[in-house]
């Protein structure tokens, strides 16, 4: 008995003696890492999207590492996959918050249903988020949303762009095909308000992601005599749309047009011949190299390709560059703060200043949590083998 | 373009045009339901494989299309062999509903190992029969279009033969009625399932090859298809070759006629309301004489 009982007591200061060395290690004064907590759906139906935003952010680590870290703080990674699901999101940052304990959380689970989610979460939390999906509402109104940021252009900035486009062309009508995502159908009730304020007649027929066939959809909207048909979707079903689209508008004046949900080199070269000409909004880093030397963007640009190439050996895209800008944009932020808490991040980042991003020029205030206004948005089009300015 | 006959041919046109992909699905439903008797859910994925394995072959070597069309239909056999492996071997079970399900889980080990090599990339092939569309009364045909139609009239027409004109066929007949009557006449089940299962894999692989001219495929492209395709197969009868056929088409058309005079919002709500409607009023089918199917 006496025995037993000395053992019990034996292991248990073993047990205390080793919780204590593990409390020190962590838990001793300040701590020698920053925590970032990411979701990305590397795998799902935004797989593709997902896999370019974890290695942009990937690559914004490695870089803030090995020039130290942030204040001589490394950063300690923490990464999960939802794979789309938003109810496996939800869980997964929960464990972010809880038991990772991380000191901000960059990156919303590649879909913006997600992203809206995950920040119901972070803002009771008291941590910053940044997010980098797209839709407005995550951010707005700024003042339910105090930590909530977000490093993607609102569709009211791009669809403003395409407005000023479609003028200048002397373009009068239109017709918009939006997926029935939340990507599609928020940009849809943004350009339901603006383009025909821009005295634009506009027609609507939303798609379901994955139609192998718009000729039907095309041909009912062919009744408004369109000068452009855009469609607004990140799923690959785009790529069916121009085809439709190019072999059912025979007079080439008419505009065949994406937002900025579908530029990737990828889907035009799928498109064939089809896509030649098409139009699309498009943040600048497509066609960085023909942009002139005095626009402020081209050289982070230039850095980043090269790096991301070196890095991956394969051509960043659009997304990459937005989950990269969002890592460093909170680097700055956490720098300039010379804290992890979130209502001084979110105070930090709101008097950054101007910040050179790749999607854009970032100009963050307590009345925008986006930062980024029109001028980083620019319309490209596909010439059969790369992108380039489409003028205008 | 622009006027009520230039959109009704368009509509009839896209309606045949995706019909005929559905078709070929619902009859890869058929063909298995008269072997084993069960619900092959891995269909839609015999699809994503052909498509993505003839687009992946197109991509590297740039070969004659017969050459991805060939490799996509190995694919496609070895696809089906393996799933009656998993599905039939495994279970150790000829029970159909074991079956069914096993095949649920099978599409998604198939998606999971299609992701894990291909990266969600989308892939594509070339047309069969030229890249220009044709025009009719200003409305377009795509020449895939025409393509997979014949593909499902060559298909109606061999399958009929081998289900009425050989051994093995009426052999997979008589197994849909009795299997049990044919596994006392020394034909093992397995053998039955496994033929159904290879040549459901090789439909799935000329569906997948037929569509990939006229969208992009990537691992995911298979699901969709696969509901489709089964709900074009029970609305045609389960297990009724040319009720699978028509059920096809059907679908299509009904989707087109949607996506032009109403909205494509609901155009992939209509499959799942077809399915819905002839589940609750006609569960053998439109055509089908006999047996109610166990789902």
């Amino acid at each position: 008995m006496k025995t037993r009982h000395g053992l019990a007591a034996a292991l248990s200061t073993a047990v205390l003696v080793a919780g204590c060395s593990a409390g020190a290690d962590s838990g001793g004064g300040e701590a020698k890492t920053i925590k970032v907590g990411t979701l990305f759906s590397v795998t799902g139906p935004a797989a593709n999207v997902g896999d370019k935003m974890r290695k942009g952010i990937e690559l914004a680590i490695d870089q803030i590492n090995q020039r130290g870290g942030i204040d001589g703080k490394k950063i300690e990674w923490k990464f999960y996959d939802p794979a789309g699901d938003t109810a496996t999101a939800v869980s997964q940052t929960r464990k972010l918050l809880t038991s990772d304990k991380v000191d901000v959380v960059v990156g919303g689970g590649s879909a913006s249903g997600i992203a809206l989610a995950m920040a119901q979460l972070t803002e009771p939390a008291k941590k910053l988020f940044v997010a980098t999906e797209g839709a407005r509402n995550i951010v707005q109104p700024e003042s339910a949303h105090a930590l909530t940021f977000k490093a993607t252009f609102n569709d009211t900035v791009v669809i403003q762009k395409i407005i000023e486009f479609w003028k200048a062309k002397g373009v009068s009508r239109v017709a918009m095909l939006p997926d029935t995502t939340g990507f599609g159908q928020s940009a849809l009730e943004v350009a339901k308000q603006e383009v025909p304020a821009a005295g634009i007649k506009m027609d609507v027929a939303s798609f379901d992601t994955g139609t192998n066939d718009f000729t039907p959809t095309l041909g009912k909207l062919a009744a408004g005599k369109p000068q452009a048909y855009l469609a607004w979707t990140t799923d690959s079903s785009g790529v069916a749309f121009i085809k439709n689209a190019r072999a059912l508008v025979r007079d080439d004046s008419v505009l065949i047009q994406h937002g900025h949900g579908f530029v990737d080199d990828r889907y035009m070269r799928q498109a064939g011949e089809a896509s030649v000409g098409t139009v699309l909004a498009s943040p600048k880093l497509p066609v960085y190299d023909l942009l002139p030397d005095s626009d402020p963007q081209k050289k982070t640009i230039g850095d980043f390709v090269t790096a991301y190439q070196a890095k991956y050996q394969e051509q960043p895209n659009v997304y990459a560059g937005q989950a990269y800008d969002a890592m460093m944009i909170t680097a700055e932020a956490i720098e300039k703060a010379g804290t992890t808490d979130g209502p001084a991040l979110a105070k930090a980042l709101e008097n950054l200043g101007e910040y050179v991003g790749l999607t854009g020029v970032f100009r963050y205030s307590a009345q925008d949590h986006s930062g980024l206004a029109s001028d980083g948005v620019t319309m490209i089009k596909w010439d059969g083998t790369r992108f380039v300015p489409a003028g205008s | 373009m622009g006027g009520p006959v230039t959109l009704l041919l368009q509509v009839l046109f896209a309606g045949l045009s995706v019909g005929a992909v559905y078709a070929l699905v619902a009859v890869g439903f058929g063909v298995v339901a008269n072997g084993t008797g069960a619900v092959n859910f891995v269909q839609g994925e015999f699809v994503m494989l052909g498509g993505v394995m003839a687009g992946i072959v197109n991509e590297w070597l740039r070969p004659p299309l017969v050459v991805s069309l060939l490799a996509a239909l190995a694919v496609g056999v070895a696809a089906g062999l393996l799933t009656e492996l998993a599905a039939g071997r495994f279970s150790r079970s000829h029970n159909a509903d074991v079956i069914t399900l096993a095949t649920i889980g099978l599409t998604l080990v198939i998606k999971a190992v299609v992701l894990l090599a291909t990266g969600a990339r989308t892939y594509q092939l070339p047309h069969f029969l030229g890249e220009a569309p044709l025009h009719v009364a200003g409305a377009v045909v795509d020449t895939q279009a025409l393509w997979n139609l014949a593909v499902v009239v060559v298909v109606a027409a061999a399958l009929s033969a081998f289900f009425r004109r050989t051994r093995r066929g009426t052999i997979l007949r008589a197994a849909a009625d009795d299997p049990e009557m044919v596994a006392s006449l020394g034909v093992p089940f397995r053998t039955t399932a496994r033929w159904a299962f290879v040549l459901a894999g090789v439909l799935g692989a000329l569906a997948g090859v037929g569509l990939a001219p006229l969208s992009v495929m990537s691992y995911d492209s298979g699901t969709l298809l696969g509901l489709k395709g089964f709900a074009a197969a029970m609305l045609g009868g389960l297990g009724n070759l040319y009720g699978a056929l028509a059920g096809g088409l059907l679908l299509g058309l009904t989707e087109a006629v949607v996506a032009g005079y109403g909205s494509a919002t609901y155009s992939d709500a209509v499959a799942f309301v077809v399915l819905l409607i002839v589940l609750f009023t006609r569960p053998t089918g439109l055509f089908a004489q006999r047996k109610a199917v166990r789902v």
